[in-house]
């Protein structure tokens, strides 16, 4: 269930909620991660995209339905799933980038990337919007997909 | 009198910043950042300092891609951090971080942060996904990346 809260939105609190979301997505708290969203919140994880015959899918739609099963998903092939905080900047308007390495060490298949018990590391980027309710309408995330494959020892880039 | 680079806010400094790179003028670009830089594009593994590199980061953009456009769809300004996110399309004309020239089209969404001190660019961090920029340039795999 979604959280609301009575803070006023600044940017110290909207970087707060940002900390907390990474708090919980270490723990592998996906549903207390959702809670922290509003229940219509945007999602993209612009790297995200698979290569049909007729359509490409991507990463791109709503955290309820995209970004939910993508967390479970992740944090079911890496068991250890994990994240380290490297910066969090915010403003008053709700705005919070934050620079968040996240590893972890692949146990089930990934996409294509047959499971060979590696581990990986691999910066991200990532952008938030907070509303004035504290909760996060939007989440838009920027990572260098080749190089988790890679340090997974999938060379094929599909 | 004070210096107009002084006076710069760092969301102006990084607009000026994309406006001399999309117009592909790097000696305007390279002329608004610190000499001593700090450069970092996680998809090429660079990380390095000085705007010697930070200016052939955008020289190689702009010779592997001559039509290179830069379309800027947000400018988030954090304090003294500045993310500009946007688009980067182009047709290969040259060889590209390995890859060797397919006339194939790009086109790439990414973010970069920027941080920003007396009206100059002291760090940029480059984000963007090698995958789909290999896919885009027709390559299959990482351990061949020069085979077409």
């Amino acid at each position: 269930m979604t959280e609301v809260s009575q803070r006023p939105r600044t940017a110290e609190s909207a970087a707060a909620v940002v900390t907390e979301f990474f708090d919980r997505y270490r723990a592998h708290d996906i549903d207390g991660m959702t809670d922290l969203c509003s229940i219509n919140a945007d999602f993209s994880y612009v790297p995200v995209e698979i290569w049909g015959k007729q359509r490409v899918l991507r990463g791109d739609g709503k955290v309820c339905t995209v970004g939910k099963p993508l967390w479970t998903g992740l944090v079911t092939s890496f068991p250890n799933l994990s994240n380290t905080v490297q910066s969090i900047t915010s403003n008053d308007d709700g705005d919070v980038v934050a620079q968040v390495d996240i590893e972890g060490t692949q146990q089930l298949a990934w996409g294509l990337i047959a499971p060979a018990g590696r581990h990986y590391r691999e910066p991200h980027l990532f952008i938030f919007h907070v509303g004035a309710d504290l909760l996060i309408d939007s989440i838009a995330a920027y990572w260098n997909d080749a190089g988790i494959s890679q340090q997974l020892g999938h060379i094929e880039v599909d | 009198m004070t210096s107009p680079v002084l006076t710069r806010t760092p969301t102006q400094t990084v607009q000026a910043f994309l406006d001399a790179f999309a117009r592909h003028d790097i000696d305007a670009a390279v002329a608004l950042a610190d000499p001593q830089v700090t450069v970092t594009v996680h998809p090429l593994g660079v990380r390095e300092h000085g705007a010697g590199e930070l200016r052939k980061i955008l020289a190689d953009l702009v010779r592997g891609f001559p039509d290179l456009m830069i379309t800027v769809s947000r400018v988030i300004t954090t304090g003294d951090v500045v993310t500009a996110l946007f688009k980067a399309e182009g047709t290969q004309a040259a060889g590209y971080a390995g890859a060797i020239n397919q006339e194939k089209h790009l086109d790439i969404d990414q973010a970069w942060r920027f941080v920003t001190r007396g009206g100059l660019i002291t760090e940029v961090t480059a984000y963007w996904c090698q995958a789909q920029l290999y896919r885009r340039l027709a390559v299959k795999r990482y351990d061949e990346i020069a085979i077409a």
